[in-house]
């Protein structure tokens, strides 16, 4: 159970003045059962690496597998692995053509031959996943506003109940209520179904809170690939890729610095609570309270 | 996919060519193709090509690029040439079987239809290779400006033509990202009958159409908005205006027009003293 990259590289136009290797020499190998973040500055090469995942392009040079097996030797089922191996694209309410929500997010489970009912249950799931109800059922997709089209898109993909759940971006446009609603959905169904699921994301914050695994690409190849904690460690390194830590990890690291015993070591706001409670208690019982303690009482607050 | 597809086929290097003035590419081309017809004789097309050979290699483009435009008329030009070769009188080639029909004649005229028309797909791609689509309709626009006296629309048409030139990519790209997204969600656009086929269309041609739309309206509101009011009295950013390199290339010119000239009376006294 893997999708696995071995020394893929991939060139958009070989016959260019000046040949660009979007993807150079990458080798990867993503198991089941995880959720991977993927970050890299604009233009990186993020989106061109995820489709590889699902056959949409085939890499100029190396192999990509499924379960071991080369997904570009002939007469493999390539439509198969695309529903077995979802992918949302980035602004993928472009892909909406139905006259209605509900058939538009059918048309995944229809293409893979099911049953009308099987159909059915498929998008009502998946609607519901996404935060929309019956009443947007019959709604033209023409009609919603951006962030509900793209909720109607991920149902899309949804719906076809994939192994492997690719999001390229799915939170670009969304507000901070939805954003974080589909984001905690797509956790609950990794951990739930054990799919896995991979998350393209220009949030440091979004990764560092949902991602086990965070891979970092810059001009197509793979600085890091590690958990968040380690990786969100390289904060130098990160901001010379045009990337950053989460904001939290840039507090501690400004608090250890004027003085607090506190690790820099964390990434997400949870862990920055805990970790600043943590430190003040152990103040509190160094020496008893004095003229610092104000300013701490407004940082926790962050 | 569908990126195969070369429209607009700019070959972006910086070279003496590139760097003319378009309209002196327009007439170039134009000049050169009229010279293709004009010329006679062994000398003449060895004048001819060996101008093109010339500007090809100022303009840097890879050769195997010009040729790309060769094969789409491949087929034409084979049939035109064989056309000439049965079809004219004069004296057959060999008195065996299919060679009969075949004349000497028929094959001189063959061989230089066939030059010329080579000649003639290398010129007219070099100009297209070099010149950005908006400097050739910002080229046509200007060179054509003594049609606005017959009120003819020359600054509308050259607006709509380069619009229309530059959606072409982007429609081209956004047919790959939706053919992408649908692929994904097991849209099958490779397989079944025609009907199927053409059902299959459907996923794409909705959400192409949409988007073609919304971004024309957004175009017009954009355009609306920077109080665009069409030919009167506007500027040009970069205003089109001859250097010395575009005198020096109108003299090269005029000189290979001549030269043509010339090796044609030549050639004409040769064949008849
Ligand atoms: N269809 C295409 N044709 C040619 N070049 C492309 C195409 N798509 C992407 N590229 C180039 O490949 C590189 C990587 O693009 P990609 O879309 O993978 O970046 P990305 O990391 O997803 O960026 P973003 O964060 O903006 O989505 C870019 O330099 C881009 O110019
Ligand atoms: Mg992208």
């Amino acid at each position: 159970m893997a999708i696995t990259f071995e020394h893929v590289t991939y060139i958009y136009e070989p016959d260019a003045p000046v040949v660009q290797k979007v993807l150079d020499d990458i080798s990867l190998t993503i198991p089941g059962n995880q959720f991977v973040g993927i970050i890299g500055h604009t233009g990186s090469g993020k989106s061109t690496l995820i489709q590889h995942m699902n056959g949409l392009i085939k890499p100029t040079e190396g192999t990509v597998k499924f379960h071991g097996e080369d997904i570009w030797q002939k007469d493999y089922p390539l439509r198969q692995l695309r529903s077995r191996v979802g992918l949302v694209f980035q602004y993928p309410e472009h892909q909406l053509f139905e006259e209605n929500v509900f058939k538009d997010v059918c048309f995944g489970p229809k293409n893979q031959g099911l049953t009308q009912e099987e159909i059915e249950q498929r998008a009502k799931n998946a609607l519901s996943m996404v935060g929309l109800d019956e009443s947007f059922y019959k709604r033209s997709p023409f009609e919603l506003s951006g962030g509900q089209k793209r909720r109607v898109a991920i149902a899309g993909v949804l719906a076809m109940n994939p192994e492997y759940l690719i999001l390229d971006e799915p939170t670009a446009g969304l507000d901070p209520v939805g954003r974080d609603e589909i984001l905690d959905q797509v956790s609950r169904l990794q951990k739930e179904s054990g799919i896995t699921v991979i998350l393209v994301s220009h949030s440091m914050e979004d990764v560092a809170r949902y991602a086990q695994r965070l891979i970092v690409v810059d001009d197509g190849h793979i600085r890091f690939d590690d958990t968040p904690r380690n990786v969100f460690r390289h904060r130098e390194e990160l901001e010379k890729l045009g990337l950053s830590a989460p904001q939290v990890t840039y507090l501690a690291a400004a608090l250890k610095k004027r003085g607090f015993a506190m690790t820099e070591d964390v990434t997400t706001i949870r862990e920055a609570k805990d970790a600043i409670l943590q430190a003040l208690s152990a103040e509190r019982e160094n020496r008893s309270g004095n003229g610092i303690q104000k300013k701490e009482q407004v940082k926790t607050d962050d | 996919m569908i990126k195969d597809i070369t429209i607009g086929q700019y070959y972006a290097v910086d070279s003496p060519i590139h760097r003319l003035d378009p309209r002196v590419k327009l007439v170039g081309t134009v000049l050169f193709i009229v010279s293709l017809f004009v010329a006679e004789g062994v000398f003449g097309y060895l004048a001819a090509a060996g101008a093109l050979a010339f500007v090809i290699h100022m303009s840097r483009v890879p050769f195997r690029f010009m040729t790309r435009g060769l094969k789409s008329i491949l087929i034409i030009m084979l049939i035109s040439v064989s056309f000439n070769i049965f079809f004219t009188e004069g004296t057959p080639v060999a008195d065996v079987l299919i060679l009969r029909s075949m004349t000497w004649e028929g094959l001189e005229k063959a061989v230089y239809m066939a030059i010329r028309l080579i000649m003639l797909i290398l010129g007219s791609t070099i100009m297209t290779l070099t010149t950005t689509p908006n400097a050739l309709t910002d080229g046509l626009e200007k060179g054509l400006g003594f049609l606005k006296k017959l009120h003819v629309p020359v600054h509308e048409l050259a607006m709509m033509m380069s619009i229309a030139l530059r959606f072409i990519p982007i429609l081209i790209e956004e047919t790959d990202k939706i053919m992408k997204a649908q692929t994904a969600r097991g849209a099958d656009f490779e397989s079944g009958g025609i009907i199927r086929r053409i059902k299959a269309m459907v996923p794409l041609l909705i959400p192409l159409f949409i988007s073609a739309f919304r971004r024309a309206a957004d175009l017009a509101l954009a355009m609306e908005a920077r109080c665009y009011h069409g030919d009167a009295n506007r500027t040009k950013m970069k205003p089109l205006r001859y250097e010395h390199c575009d005198r020096g290339a109108y003299g090269c010119m005029a000189a290979y027009l001549v030269l043509i000239l010339i090796l044609k009376f030549v050639w004409k006294g040769w064949i008849a003293g």
